[in-house]
């Protein structure tokens, strides 16, 4: 594809999602103007691009779709749930139209082209005949324009010349326009055979305004372009002069009415036309011979030849569709949409190699600075130091050009929540809050599939139906919540509906009935809800359509734990259930904590880290201190990770949250922030737990990354085994 | 870097520029690159905000092509707010319509646009159409 194909197809499906968007919007509001003309403004831009791409099939296509929704905008016809289901349809079809395009198959296959010809079939008899009236579109200009000019009577005037009458109004160049330019703009379609200029309006020299265009030209010209080409070229002083075009072999009636209507003396045009090679002069005797013959003699030609001025006057006619225009005038600004077209576009790649090097830059620029540190010079410190701060800065601002917001992937569910319950047949309202809240691109594009999951699930299995509700005492009408915010360090994206709830019955009665728990076995909510993402697990009685299948809580944990996020969940019989993602703010780089156990560093998340203690020696034998009248578990990695050797006498507890849970971490020495550029771990290195990946300091060495989720669920859950089973990295 | 990027900006004297404003990268695109191969410098904006505050900057414009149907502040009233400002009073204005908008023509006129340029143009059908208004 080439560079401008490439924009034309980004473009165009930004504005099939924003058309989508607007179209969802226009159900509820049919009235408003606004996002009317945004969903044809979105159409239209489409169709604009097409056909600068030169792809006929997009072209053809959104064309007829505008032309219902300029129908539409002009009041022509009305919107219904109908129109909207058949316009999203085509919005469906032309993201299929585009996928053509971007594979560079010429055309699109048989039953792609069989059912956008369904669509098409349908808008026009649904949409664009019903209510018309049968009137003739008014796009295609009356075909009658030029048949006075082949049925009228006379001789065919010898010439192979067009004949141009051009009388340039006053107003021309205060207006800015050249009229030379004309002239010169004419010449491009075809050769000025003859010229003469008509200078006759001339006033004195005492009356003259030098500002002024009094001129006119009769120009014999020779093209093979057609009438329309040629007035085209005027179209810009249309309504500052008078124009009359005669084509090739007119008939010399014509030219006699030509003549009486042009401002100037009969006669004295007769022979300019003569001078020009228009007539010769015997054509022009027996032309004005004619004109002052009783006309009945040949009435049945000359009453259509007469129409000639009029249709041109005609053509210049303001057309009454100004004041529909003047009516449909777009009001507001809708500062989002200006925000969208200020971005500018970058291949995602190009982006990924600046973070990389932005990467490889922190992590030279941290070993230049534990050498600059080694030799003691002051001047050399302070400027490594700048240098670390600006290169911290670079790394921020770069990591920021890949966040995007959530809102785009959360508007698509607008979509599919008014699609899916139809299909239920459940009355559900989605409800959408922190769109702006931004994450990392990758991760957007990744937690589509999870989320999808979770909103089908939740409209599926989770609220119920109609009637089951107003049985409840509930509103029939059904609500999901997409929610999306900052907590931490971490983006919690939320999926919460008010249906029935988790059954814990049902899911604990499902586990057993699996082998995923043994019968008797006694659990806490949150155990119990969690088994739901068990591979295989699925309560649903039915199996529908959209979920059900067991195949989905699991690939959905795992989609979100592979992008280091959790999900949780939270339910209450009857009120419905809230599934909350937790996910990292960024993939790449982060601000770490470096802490030193024995001769190791590691590396804590600082979004983590509340607080640092000293861990006070009575401590020694518990597993928990007594922080400010809390108790705080905490776990000793040297404990966790084997190592020999006795623990310094001073250690301390870097107090570290996740997810509302406290626990400490008690390491030998405090070594400060650092900035952390993650490089995932091995393969054979997933069964660890408490390792979330490696760094390189500056000294090149490497320094495990700690996974806090992990070890604080170590020092919560498990505390009381903590003894028995120490994992092993070393 | 910014001293730079202002010495990049300064074109030679007979060079002229063409201010484009279109919402559609599509359009930008295709016309910026058949301006320059042209010989014409190109300044472009994506909606008619940018375009003003560039026009409020002062910056040299030989001639203006602007899109009609605009997210924000439309191409008709972006081109009276055009013509207002003193030092593009007599800049040819050119706006971008399509057949199906014939109504606007007269509507843009009026507000002081010189001409308009029916998309999709050909290369040549556009380079004439701007030798026809440019001084």
């Amino acid at each position: 594809m080439d560079e401008i194909t490439t924009v034309f197809v980004t473009e165009s499906r930004e504005q099939l999602a924003a058309l989508e968007d607007a179209l969802l919007q226009l159900e509820g509001s049919p009235e408003d103007n606004d996002i009317l003309n945004a969903v044809f403004r979105s159409a239209h831009t489409i169709k604009g691009g097409a056909g600068v791409v030169e792809c006929n099939f997009i072209v053809s296509f959104t064309h007829v779709v505008e032309n219902v929704l300029d129908r539409l905008r002009n009041g022509e016809i009305k919107l219904n749930g109908d129109l909207v289901a058949l316009l999203l349809a085509c919005s469906d079809h032309i993201g299929n139209l585009l996928d053509v395009l971007a594979a560079g198959t010429p055309a699109p296959d048989a039953d792609l082209a069989a059912e956008g010809s369904a669509l098409l079939n349908r808008l026009q008899r649904d949409w664009l005949e019903k209510g018309s009236g049968g009137d003739a579109p008014s796009s295609t200009p009356p075909s009658a324009r030029d048949e006075p000019l082949h049925s009228s009577g006379g001789g065919e005037v010898e010439t192979d010349c067009w004949h141009i009458s051009l009388r340039f109004g006053p107003d021309v160049l205060r207006n800015g326009m050249d009229p030379l330019a004309f002239l010169r703009y004419l010449t491009s379609i075809g050769r000025i055979v003859l010229l003469e200029t008509i200078a006759d309006s001339m006033p004195n020299a005492d009356e003259m305004n030098a500002e002024s265009c009094y001129l006119g030209f009769e120009i014999s010209f020779a093209s093979t372009a057609d009438k329309a080409s040629i007035e085209r070229v005027f179209d810009f002083v249309r309504d500052d002069c008078t124009l009359h075009i005669l084509p090739p072999h007119s008939k010399l009636s014509d030219y006699v009415a030509l003549m009486s209507q042009l401002p100037e003396d009969p006669m004295r045009l007769g022979e300019i036309l003569v001078r020009v090679g228009a007539l010769t002069q015997a054509e022009l005797d027996d032309g004005l011979r004619k004109q002052q013959a009783p006309p009945e003699n040949d009435s049945a030609d000359s009453a259509p030849q007469m129409p000639l001025g009029e249709i041109l006057v005609e053509q210049k006619v303001v057309s009454p569709e100004l004041v529909d225009a003047a009516i449909i005038k777009q009001k507001q600004v809708n500062d989002k949409r200006a925000a969208e077209a200020r971005l500018i576009r970058i291949p995602a790649d190009k982006l990924d190699k600046l973070i990389d090097l932005v990467g490889e830059l922190v992590i030279a620029g941290a070993s230049v600075n534990l050498l600059a540190t080694n030799t003691g010079i002051g001047e050399l410190i302070e400027a490594t130091s700048l240098t670390g701060r600006l290169v911290e800065s670079i790394r921020d601002a770069a990591l920021q050009l890949r966040m995007v917001q959530i809102g785009e992937t959360f508007n698509r569910f607008t979509r599919v929540v008014r699609d899916v319950s139809r299909e239920l047949g459940k009355d559900i309202e989605l409800s959408i809050s922190g769109g702006d809240t931004e994450l990392d691109k990758s991760m957007v594009e990744k937690i589509g599939d999870p989320l999808m999951h979770l909103v089908r699930n939740a409209m599926d299995h989770g609220i119920e139906a109609p009637d089951v509700r107003v049985a409840n005492g509930k509103p029939a009408r059904g609500r999901l919540e997409l929610n999306a915010f900052h907590d931490s360090g971490s983006i919690i994206i939320e999926v919460a509906d008010d249906g029935g709830g988790l059954n814990r019955d049902r899911i604990m009665a499902k586990a057993v009935e699996r082998g995923l728990i043994q019968p008797g076995q006694v659990l806490t909510d949150a155990e119990i809800y969690n088994l739901i993402f068990e591979a295989g697990f699925s309560t649903a009685e039915q199996v529908s359509n959209l979920s059900g299948r067991g195949v989905g809580m699991d690939v959905v944990r795992r989609n979100i734990q592979s992008l280091r996020g959790t999900v949780e969940v939270s339910s209450t019989v009857g009120q419905g259930s809230r599934f909350a993602i937790r996910l990292p703010l960024t993939l790449a780089i982060i601000d770490g904590f470096l802490v030193g156990v024995g001769r190791s560093a590691y590396v804590i998340p600082l979004d983590s880290v509340v607080e640092c203690i000293e861990l006070t020696r009575d401590s020694n034998g518990r597993d928990y201190i007594n922080l400010r009248g809390e108790v705080l578990p905490f776990v000793r990695l040297r404990e966790l990770f084997e190592f020999r050797g006795e623990a310094p006498a001073r250690q301390n507890v870097v107090v570290v949250q996740y997810a509302g849970l406290k626990a400490g971490i008690v390491v030998d020495s405090l070594m400060g922030e650092f900035q952390t550029v993650i490089k995932p771990l091995g393969t054979i290195f997933h069964h660890v737990k408490g390792i979330g990946g490696s760094t390189i300091l500056g000294s090149g060495e490497v320094a495990l990354i700690l996974d806090v989720q992990a070890l604080i669920q170590r020092c919560t859950a498990h505390e009381t085994q903590r003894a028995e089973q120490p994992a092993s990295i070393r | 870097m910014i001293g730079f990027a202002r010495l990049l900006e300064i074109q030679p004297a007979h060079m002229k520029t063409i201010f484009l404003v279109d919402d559609s990268a599509t359009i930008l695109l295709s016309i910026s690159g058949i301006l320059t191969k042209a010989g014409y410098g190109v300044e472009k904006a994506s909606n008619a905000a940018d375009a003003l505050k560039k026009f409020q900057s002062g910056v040299k414009v030989d001639l203006l092509i602007t899109d009609l149907n605009m997210p924000g502040m439309n191409g008709i009233d972006f081109i009276k707010e055009v013509r207002k400002l003193p030092n593009y009073r007599f800049m040819p204005i050119l706006f971008l319509t399509t057949e199906s908008q014939q109504s606007k023509k007269a509507e843009a006129k009026a507000a002081g646009a010189s001409g308009w340029i029916v998309k999709p143009a050909s290369a040549d059908e556009l380079l004439n159409t701007i030798k026809l208004v440019m001084r």
